[in-house]
């Protein structure tokens, strides 16, 4: 009797497992489809991008390059048009980030300390989440700082966030006070004790921070599409829109020399878009390696 | 005993202050957060001023201050537009099939939750969440890639195979569920961060008492997960409600063309359109409009956020 029981639920348990091993196939396979439809149109693109032109006939798709080239890159890379966005971009995003950390950390810093006006100025943030006055008016403010056509116009309005504000306050608070405590009785000057003890224990906030800021100027689009007026200061994502939605992209790419029309448009397309993703996906792990971290949930939620 | 007690208490100073001299006792910290806040009242509180515009007949010769006054006028004009209505008309329609995919980040968090081996599981978030990291010019030339009409996959497998191509970019049926499916394929995977961690904050003894009583896998899903999980899903969708009244602009703009503006044809487009593109003189008119829409988006934001917290769900957020 007791050797049947056992058997039996052994059974059971065996039959559970293979219910488990099947549930989590197909689980597995329903997400591998989900992370398919992000892979592939990657995938496809570097793929079109890859092909040399002798191998290319329009109107068919490929799977794997029937032979690989690096041309579409080498003209990419060598147009003007792709040296003025990059450099633009560039500028961007080196000189915004940093502004764009310190800004945001200093005021979330200050909102965290008991200061006088606190509660007000708290409120003035959280207004600018609520309200904002609207194209309009945002144009004709840039305008009158006379930053039309500066990249300045891109990235000033930006360095400063009501969320990454909130967020970073909220983090500031919940530090342990008394490392700043015991500073302060040493007779470390406020200025000092932000520096050498509050910034390099928010190091991993900073850091996500910084990389959201990286990537949110990298993507800078229709700030530059209202504000920059000449062709020649308009960044990467500026760029590739003109290269994937206009007809003639030569003019876009511009070369020197007439070399472009050798290389099939949509090749080049996939290879201006590859180009200016590639960056994003460099950075993108470091990213990913916050993702868990509570920063990261509280940033989602707020 | 008593007096090292309020010093510990009032701080350093041991002493009450004047309000002046508290100012100077934090004026590094304040030092600090001046940048940010100029940046705010700069880029954020000054345009406010502008908004005067939409109260007169502006003329940049003039300037704001000097500007003819004409009270409501361009109010009364934009609620007789019939433009007005066909703007708000696809405001609306986009908004709410956007709403309608609101489960699928649920959805995604759930499936993901499931999955027991770990590393299989990083695999799929580290993909899932990265486009949301990529700009909307760049969902938009896959999105060209993947239908335009001459150089789209979709079309060459369709052409392959003897059928016609489709010009699904420039076709009004079209434009609308691509608009979602991008949005889905942008925001799906980095929505589903904060169920994920509802879900981990969930007892996990509650899932251990079903297993005993017999309970399976499925049903754990609906009787223990998702009831757990509901306050964060009322008040995400209270939120999202909040911003009925905002579309993504980069995306509708980048995706509209001639063949599908009356659907795609939203605020801000007709805005860009006729001040700043053109450089018409409808300055007031389109300040009138800016405003109107954002003077309903904020309501809406306050009211639904009061309601957020109204509901008993303080805690969640």
């Amino acid at each position: 009797m007791l050797s049947t029981a056992i058997t039996g639920n052994d059974k059971r348990k065996m039959g559970m497992r293979a219910k488990t091993v099947m549930g989590q196939t197909i689980l597995g396979i329903i997400l591998f489809l989900i992370a398919a439809t992000i892979i592939l149109p990657f995938a496809y693109v570097l793929v079109v991008s890859f092909t040399d032109p002798s191998a290319y006939v329009s109107g068919t798709f490929y799977i794997w390059p029937k032979k690989w080239s690096f041309k579409a890159y080498r003209l990419i890379l060598s147009g003007k048009g792709f040296i003025n966005a990059l450099k633009s971009t560039l500028y961007i995003t080196l000189v915004g980030t940093p502004l764009n950390v310190l800004f945001n950390a200093g005021l979330g810093y200050m909102l965290s300390k008991p200061v006088p006006g606190k509660k007000f100025i708290n409120k003035a943030v959280m207004f600018t989440m609520l309200f904002g006055a609207g194209m309009v008016p945002n144009y004709m403010n840039i305008a009158n700082l006379g930053l039309i056509n500066s990249w300045w116009a891109c990235i000033l309005p930006a360095t400063c966030g009501a969320w990454t504000v909130m967020v970073m306050k909220s983090f500031f608070e919940a530090l342990p006070k008394e490392l700043e405590e015991a500073a302060t009785i040493d007779g470390c000057g406020q200025l000092r004790i932000f520096g050498i003890i509050v910034l390099p224990l928010s190091k991993a906030m900073l850091a996500t921070f910084t990389l959201f800021a990286l990537v949110s100027y990298w993507n800078t689009y229709f700030s530059a599409i209202m504000y920059l007026t000449s062709s020649v200061k308009a960044p990467l994502q500026v760029y590739v829109q003109k290269i994937v939605l206009s007809s003639t992209i030569s003019d876009v790419v511009d070369l020197a020399n007439e070399l472009s029309s050798e290389v099939p448009q949509e090749i080049m397309r996939m290879a201006a878009v590859t180009v200016v993703v590639f960056p994003v996906l460099c950075i993108y792990p470091f990213l990913q390696k916050y993702f868990a971290s509570g920063v990261m949930v509280g940033a989602v939620k707020g | 005993m008593a007096n090292s007690k309020r010093i510990a208490l009032t701080g350093y100073s041991g002493k009450k202050t004047s309000l002046a001299a508290r100012i100077y006792e934090y004026r590094y910290i304040y030092l600090l957060g001046l940048p940010g806040m100029l940046v705010l009242i700069i880029f954020r509180y000054l345009p406010m001023w502008g908004l005067l515009m939409a109260f007169e007949n502006y003329n940049p010769h003039l300037g704001i201050l000097n500007s003819p006054w004409v009270g409501l006028k361009h109010f009364e004009r934009l609620f007789s537009d019939p433009k007005f209505y066909s703007m708000l008309k696809n405001t609306l329609v986009i908004s709410g099939l956007n709403l309608l995919t609101f489960p699928a980040p649920i959805v995604l968090a759930l499936l993901l939750n499931e999955v027991i081996s770990n590393k299989y599981r990083k695999f799929v978030q580290t993909v899932v969440y990265l486009p949301h990291f990529l700009s909307w010019a760049i969902v938009v030339s896959l999105t060209f890639f993947l239908l335009s009409a001459e150089q789209g996959i979709v079309n060459k497998i369709a052409v392959s195979m003897g059928k016609e191509a489709y010009a699904y970019l420039f076709s009004e049926k079209a434009i609308y569920p691509i608009i979602i499916i991008q949005e889905v394929w942008k925001g799906a995977g980095w929505g589903s961060i904060v169920y994920l961690a509802a879900i981990s904050g969930i007892d996990k003894g509650l899932y251990e008492a079903a297993t005993i009583d017999g309970a399976n896998k499925l049903q754990q899903i609906f009787k223990i997960t998702i009831p757990c999980i509901m306050p964060t899903v009322v008040v995400m969708l209270i939120l999202k409600m909040g911003s009925i009244m905002s579309v993504d602009f980069e995306q509708v703009w980048l995706m509209n063309n001639a063949m599908v503006k009356s659907k795609l044809e939203v605020f801000e487009i007709y805005i860009y359109n006729n001040s700043i593109a053109s450089g018409s003189t409808q300055y007031s008119y389109t300040t009138a409009i800016g405003m109107f829409k954002s003077v309903v988006s904020t309501t809406l934001v306050v009211f639904t956020n009061w309601l957020s917290s109204r509901k008993g769900f303080e805690g969640v957020l």
